[in-house]
């Protein structure tokens, strides 16, 4: 046997899917090449074609409901909702009578038939320039792929050919392919397509396996039998590793695991200062099936979940009763903990289809949160009716985002009222009680604190927009993205300002955005004497390591020194300073 | 068998939403549905047939459908074309 030079090795840089670092080997998938060869048929078979093409409709049929309960007991609701479209398009009464009428005009084999058929509504629907259409047309191929799969005879699916552990890349993964994945076999995976929130890795993640999507063309670079890195925690994918890179993964990769195994043993851990000052740690969820992780991460409730999924994954407003059962699932899981829901966030740079907004010069100041809810009562009662049915199901509060000024706090107030009234005349039961926060983002509200305060149970610090407002400058700016740092001093007096003023009136003040999850920002946050850190549930068990291990007292002195700093610059060198101090342990 | 003028009163016409809406309605039934548009006919089961329509805002369309429980999906049906197939609309585009 000839022996290859070795493979160069190719580093490929794509999205962080889902977390892990993996070293294996590739299995690649080709699901897209489908054969079809054209034969003609003599007069007394057409009728047994017509009987194969009807039982393999039946079979797909079958398989696609059978891969619907599969995506409804991994992923839940949304994966059901994935395959939906697809009996429809599997079953369409026009592709089939045109297929089985020129089977029988022109004598050929079915698959030959059905492709043809199924190719001139793939090619008209192609032409149409509508996201949502074009999600049919990846529907329609996955149902051709699959009906003309069973009419050959039911040739394997091809990841039955997934014998032993591997590394699956692929072009990108439909949602059936997904769901089918075995964690037993399948180590991680990598795709030229999809993006964070792509169905492919928002399975992933649920799954919990490592992947990387995004690259753009590794599955043209892979062969199936190369060797490959996946870090999924930095969104890299490595070809063919020379033994020196292949040696800084094996390490990488212990590191990581014997970091996720000490971090583990934190779970049951309070989060408590060395003094034995509490503070709450919780997680933000941006998607429900993320709560087993959250919990598993040690988080006790969650402090943000934010609903867009709910109605960015449909292609209509969520039903009030499919809306209220998601949140019930979640708030029974983390009960008697909170689930603190924040009511839609649209508008700015994430619309669902089927709302149409208007032009914007200025989108994230314009018509977004609270201000497009106030404005469209019907959606706005719709989900709050959702909220308030799923409270009587664990510890549920209300998070009200954006919030510039008073007024918009009694309009929302005065609907929540509403609301429960209707569920009152119709006996139904809800939390009378339930808590209603606020986001401060918007610096109108936070230099108002106190007197929003007032009005409100809890106040929640969203620091993510409050850095863009307070700095008019925006992150995702490359030219101003240089002001918008990670502490900024202005930023810092503004959050000890609301938890003052909160605390002042007796209200509880947590933290919901990124800062809240930037172990740099930690010590200063807990001198500050939040009461909650929301954050994103992996980073949760470094922050909860960083509270336990040191007193409130300490924190205290630290965050009052950084307060008196006059530069970002400053507070970022003396906070890595005290960390690495402290901690022997540097900061990325 | 029923027959029924209908108007497309949302703003994007019966455009691949609305169609699908209408076409998961429409399998519900054991009559056969038809849509047509200027003698142009489509099969209201085929989602392939009804986008094939494009049938604009304001566009009329007439709804046949022939079977045992006709009057029940002529009632759905036109419920749902004039409820806008539930697509909520906000304030700025029904302008």
């Amino acid at each position: 046997m000839k022996r290859n030079s070795p493979k160069k090795m190719i580093k490929l840089e794509g999205i962080a899917a889902s977390p892990g670092i993996v070293i294996g080997q590739v299995f690649k998938l080709t699901g897209d090449v489908i054969k079809v060869e054209e034969r003609d048929l003599q007069p007394d078979e057409i009728s047994q074609e017509i009987k194969n093409f009807n039982k393999a409709l039946e079979t797909t049929k079958r398989q696609l409901f059978d891969l619907q309960s599969q995506a409804k007991t991994k992923i839940g609701k949304e994966g059901e909702q994935i395959f939906d479209a697809h009996q429809m398009l599997l079953e369409d009464p026009v592709i089939i009578k045109e297929t089985i009428d020129l089977i029988k005009k022109l004598a050929k084999n079915a698959d030959f038939v059905y492709y043809q058929v199924v190719q001139k509504f793939q090619k008209s629907l192609e032409k149409v320039d509508d996201e949502f259409f074009l999600g049919r047309v990846a529907d329609l191929k996955d149902v051709k792929r699959r009906l003309i799969r069973n009419i050959q005879g039911g040739k394997k699916m091809p990841l039955s050919g997934l014998t032993q552990k591997a590394i699956v890349v692929a072009n990108d993964l439909t949602p059936s392919e997904t769901v089918l994945l075995d964690k037993q076999k399948v180590m991680a995976f990598a795709t030229d397509r999809g993006g964070k929130n792509s169905h492919a890795a928002i399975m992933a993640r649920s799954m919990e396996i490592p992947s990387v999507v995004g690259t753009n063309d590794i599955s043209e670079l892979a062969s199936s039998g190369d060797t490959l890195i996946i870090d999924g925690i930095n969104g890299k994918a490595i070809l063919n590793p020379t033994p020196s890179s292949l040696n800084k993964y094996l390490k990488k990769r212990q590191e990581y695991d014997e970091e996720t195994k000490q971090l583990s043993k934190l779970k049951n851990l309070p989060s408590r200062s060395l003094d034995g000052k509490d503070i709450e740690l919780s997680a933000n969820l941006d998607f429900p099936d993320e709560v087993t992780s959250a919990i598993n991460y040690g988080a006790r409730g969650v402090g943000l979940f934010r609903t867009e999924y709910i109605y960015l994954t449909r292609e209509q407003l969520p039903a009030l009763e499919e809306e209220h059962r998601e949140y019930a699932r979640v708030a029974k899981k983390v009960a008697p903990h909170p689930l603190i829901i924040r009511t839609l966030d649209i508008g700015g740079d994430k619309n669902p289809c089927y709302i149409k907004f208007p032009e914007e010069e200025n989108p994230v100041l314009g018509w977004r949160g609270i201000r497009f809810c106030l404005e469209n009562p019907k959606i706005f009662k719709s989900q709050l009716n959702a909220i308030l049915q799923a409270s009587v199901s664990g510890n549920v509060k209300i998070l009200l985002p954006m919030i510039s000024c008073l007024e918009e706090v009694h309009q929302a107030k005065n609907i929540i009222d509403q609301v429960k009234g209707e569920l009152l005349s119709k006996k139904i039961e809800f939390n009378e009680n339930i808590e209603i926060g606020i986001m401060i983002e918007v610096p109108s509200a936070a230099i108002m604190a106190e007197h929003l305060a007032e009005e409100v149970d809890f106040l929640s610090i969203g620091t993510n927009d409050l850095i863009q407002y307070t700095l008019a400058a925006d992150r995702g700016n490359q030219h101003v993205a240089n002001l918008s740092k990670r502490l900024p001093p202005s930023v810092l007096r503004i959050i000890k300002n609301v938890v003052d003023a909160g605390h002042k009136k007796g209200v509880w003040v947590g933290m919901c955005g990124e800062m809240a999850s930037d172990p740099l920002a930690t010590l200063i946050l807990l001198g500050l004497d939040l009461d909650e850190l929301s954050v994103s549930p992996a980073a949760l068990p470094e922050i909860k390591k960083i509270i336990r291990s040191i007193s409130y007292t300490d924190a205290q002195k630290i965050s009052e020194k950084a307060l008196q700093m006059k530069s970002s610059e400053q507070i970022e060198i003396y906070m890595r300073n005290v960390f690495y101090t402290r901690f022997k342990k540097k900061i990325v | 068998m029923l027959e029924k003028k209908v108007t497309i009163k949302n703003s994007q016409g019966l455009h691949a939403r609305p169609a699908t809406q209408f076409v998961k309605v429409a399998a519900k039934f054991q009559s056969q549905i038809f849509l047509s548009r200027d003698g142009r006919e489509a099969d209201g089961k085929s989602l392939m047939n009804v986008i094939a329509l494009a049938a604009p805002k304001g566009c009329e369309l007439i709804l046949k459908i022939d079977g045992v429980d006709e009057q029940k999906a002529m009632t759905s049906l036109v419920k749902l074309i004039n409820n806008k197939f539930n697509i909520i609309e906000t304030n700025d585009e029904k302008k």
